[in-house]
């Protein structure tokens, strides 16, 4: 049995904490928590770390005991400067909590990019982690939408640096841009989007801590992440009606099934492919001509496949990307928005010699 | 001859006037007799001589004479001289200027004398600073109180309302009014919608309601109703006699025909289909519909084995049955007396009442009585909603409750567990 720990930082780290210990259960009622048990197969310690206290409170399917404040205000806004000051100065209180819940196996973190408390803590978070323990940590990044604004953008760019340079073991890219598919509004998109990404990771919890007929496990996953540029995403298909597994796999690897918008024929570098379902519907058959095309554009694919009674063919892939066409683009604007930033800062500074201007007269009185 | 008789006739009115003027008002009085500084004014009741100026190198003193702040007289005076003028009904004051002195303010040292005039009618003789411009007035607040009825003529046991109004019709505020408005015998006070206490003030012109009320008329006859009575003053607190209403009379016929007391009964439930041991509310209704008191009310309920009586208000139990008494029931009353069973046995039951009452029929010496009995629809009582459970063993309910406690355990637990 794998020790793993999951921990979410800012608040949307803290909503697909949330969203993981919901799916946990299960159910999709939010009572589910009083009749029910979580479904982890591994020992799952999850750990939600904010700044703002509101959104911890939001939570509602992860216990009180971990969501951990660290009071700054309200947040940190979007400041990363400010962020990484509060994290240092709260790091002994965190990394206490963390050693208090034992030993791990792996560790995810999770957090968007571009807010201010997540995307500062993460980096220096994982750090700490790195420096104190042996285990793999994963960061899993949420990508801005892109009209969010230049701040965002900018915190994005230095963000996902900063955690390649934090020795994170690998870097799993969710885009909300590319999953604005969803549709809706913001609240629900921003639901169906954390929901996307727990179905994913609890999927692949399930799978590495599987002892069934031919498993990937643990070292599997880290060798598929330590392929590529650092950076990886994962798809995802569950077949809602009699599908041929081959069917399920083409829709894991698709647009549709991605979390961050990448061809993978052509920028992935490593890959894990874990198929479940019943045993009827497994064909080895299509089963090994999906992935033989696939290891034909990328390389080494580890397969898994799990026997579960009576269940449509389900498909996870996760990939490790060599190039990253999207993130490129995402730095170009990026760049862009760090430049209007700093003009923006200079035309303050502008203002500010207005100023000195005005204070030329201090004290003075006028004489008639 | 004639003459010397009219003349003799004449002579004796005059002594005769005399007479009667020397009887009724005092013979002449010197009301003061020193110095009145010039611009100042001495006030008898409601005129007042202002000292207007003072020439001292000329020994004059010219004086003016107001009534109630209107110019009546002026007249100049040399020493020794005097003047003399009408003051209330008969009566003349004379003033005579007796020296004239020059200090800081000129002063006029003047005798007054009233004559032809009763001394206990002055309220106010006085030296008034700054002459007449600074005297107070005394007027006379006149209140008509005026009573009236709305009908004059009414059978026993109807109703007439009274309104009583008040009037200012006089020259003066009246103040300090308190008015008395007497019960009325023969009638009793039915319903009340203006009413009057304290003190007050009616000013000049102003009319106001005081009393308006409903009298009930209780016996025959003819009653001119009491007149409401004012006690006041006017501004210079002069107390005056008591203003008085008229007296409207009201008539009240008497009813010839026979007259009865007749009391409608019912009995209610409030459900007439219960479980074992459940409670059952009952009302009484009791109203008499006749046109004269009933006495003596007594209702006895009957209450049937099965079910128990358990209490009810107004309602006492004489040798173990609920009675009711009331010992004067009106013409038109109406009560209700609540009172709670409670179904002891399963069965069909009905609830019987004996009732009697007396009355006076107008024509007769001996009073009327009445007896009749009333019952009640039937009333179901069923098995008890819940006892099956004292049929069952005790680990029956013990398990559910253990369960449900253990539920609300474990659900109260997950809530501390995930409350942040
Ligand atoms: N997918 C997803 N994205 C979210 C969610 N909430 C916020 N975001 C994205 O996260 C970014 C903002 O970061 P937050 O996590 O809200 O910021 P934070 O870490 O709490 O930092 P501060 O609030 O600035 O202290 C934006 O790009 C949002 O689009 C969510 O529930 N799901
Ligand atoms: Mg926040």
């Amino acid at each position: 049995m794998l020790n793993i720990l999951i921990v979410g930082n800012g608040q949307c780290g803290n909503r697909i904490l949330d969203a993981i210990n919901r799916e946990a259960f299960g159910k999709k009622s939010r009572f589910a928590k009083f009749y029910s048990q979580q479904k982890y197969k591994s020992n799952v310690q999850t750990i939600a770390i904010n700044t703002a206290v509101n959104d911890l409170r939001e939570m509602k399917f992860t216990k009180a005991k971990d969501r951990i404040h660290i009071p700054h205000l309200h947040g940190v806004g979007a400041n990363r400067n400010v962020g990484k000051h509060v994290f240092d100065e709260n790091k002994t209180h965190i990394m206490r909590q963390i050693e208090e819940r034992g030993h791990f196996d792996v560790c995810f973190v999770m957090t968007s990019a571009s807010g201010g408390t997540g995307s500062s803590f993460t980096p220096m978070l994982v750090k700490e982690l790195k420096e104190k323990y042996d285990y793999p940590v994963y960061a899993l990044v949420v990508l801005p939408f892109r009209e969010e604004g230049t701040l965002y953008l900018q915190n994005a760019a230095f963000c996902l640096r900063d955690i390649r340079e934090s020795g994170a073991d690998g870097i799993i890219l969710a885009d909300n841009q590319y999953l604005k598919q969803m549709g809706g509004n913001v609240e629900s998109a921003y639901n169906g989007i954390n929901d996307m990404i727990a179905r994913r990771i609890l999927f692949l919890l399930d799978a590495l801590d599987s002892e069934m007929m031919m498993v990937t496990d643990l070292g599997d996953f880290k060798t598929v992440m330590s392929g590529g540029a650092g950076l990886a995403t994962i798809g995802f298909y569950e077949a809602e009606s009699e599908l041929p597994v081959r069917g399920a796999i083409q829709k894991a690897l698709s647009p549709s099934g991605l979390l961050f918008s990448t061809d993978v024929y052509e920028e992935a570098s490593r890959a894990m492919i874990i198929i479940r379902g019943d045993r009827e519907r497994l064909s080895i058959d299509e089963i090994s001509t999906e992935v033989e095309k696939l290891s034909s554009a990328v390389g080494h694919v580890f397969k898994g496949i799990i026997v579960r009674d009576g269940e449509l063919p389900q498909v996870l892939a996760v990939l490790t990307l060599e190039s990253a066409s999207e993130l490129e683009s995402l730095y170009a604007i990026a760049v862009d928005a760090i430049k209007q930033e700093r003009d923006k800062k200079d035309r303050v500074a502008n203002v500010k010699e207005v100023d000195r201007a005005f204070s030329q007269i201090d004290g003075m009185d006028p004489s008639y | 001859m004639v003459r010397s008789y009219r003349l003799l006739v004449i002579s004796a009115c005059m002594v005769f006037f005399c007479l009667a003027l020397a009887g009724n008002a005092s013979a002449t009085v010197e009301l003061y007799n020193k110095t009145i500084e010039m611009g100042d004014g001495y006030q008898i009741n409601n005129y007042v001589i202002d000292v207007t100026d003072v020439f001292s190198d000329a020994n004059t003193a010219s004086f003016y004479v107001y009534n109630n702040n209107n110019k009546v007289k002026e007249f100049l005076l040399s020493t020794g001289d005097s003047f003399e003028f009408d003051f209330e009904g008969d009566a003349k004051v004379k003033v005579t200027l007796l020296s004239v002195g020059s200090g800081t303010l000129p002063v006029a040292r003047v005798s007054i004398v009233i004559s032809n005039y009763k001394i206990s009618d002055i309220y106010m003789n006085d030296i008034v600073d700054g002459g007449h411009k600074y005297a107070t007035y005394s007027g006379t607040p006149n209140l008509k109180i005026t009573k009236t009825v709305d009908k004059s003529e009414i059978g026993v046991g109807d109703l007439v309302r009274v309104t009583v109004t008040v009037e200012n019709i006089g020259d003066d505020r009246a103040v300090d009014v308190i008015f008395q408005d007497p019960q009325q015998a023969k009638f009793v006070l039915y319903d009340t919608f203006v009413t009057h206490t304290g003190q007050t003030t009616v000013n000049v012109g102003e009319s106001k309601t005081l009393f308006v009320y409903q009298l009930k008329a209780t016996e025959s006859g003819t009653y001119p109703l009491l007149p409401t009575t004012a006690s006041f003053s006017n501004t210079a607190s002069l107390k005056f006699p008591q203003a008085s209403s008229n007296s409207p009379v009201v008539t009240v016929g008497a009813s010839e025909s026979l007259v009865s007391a007749e009391l409608e009964f019912t009995t209610t439930l409030d459900k007439y289909t219960v479980n074992r041991n459940d409670d059952i509310q009952g009302t009484i209704k009791i109203k008499n519909n006749g046109d004269t008191p009933a006495t003596a009310v007594t209702v006895s309920i009957l209450v049937p084995d099965g079910l128990d009586f358990k209490g009810g208000s107004g309602i006492e139990t004489i040798s173990g049955t609920p009675t009711i008494y009331l010992e004067s029931f009106g013409v038109q009353q109406e009560k209700e007396i609540s009172f709670t069973l409670k179904a002891a046995d399963v069965g069909t039951y009905t609830i019987s009442s004996k009732i009697s009452y007396l009355f006076n029929n107008g024509v007769d010496t001996q009073l009327q009585q009445v007896s009749s009995d009333s019952v009640t629809n039937s009333i179901y009582v069923t098995k008890g909603k819940y006892d099956y459970l004292f049929e069952q063993p005790l680990y029956m309910y013990a398990a559910p409750l253990i369960i449900i406690g253990a539920i609300a355990g474990w659900i109260f637990y997950r809530h501390k567990q995930y409350k942040f």
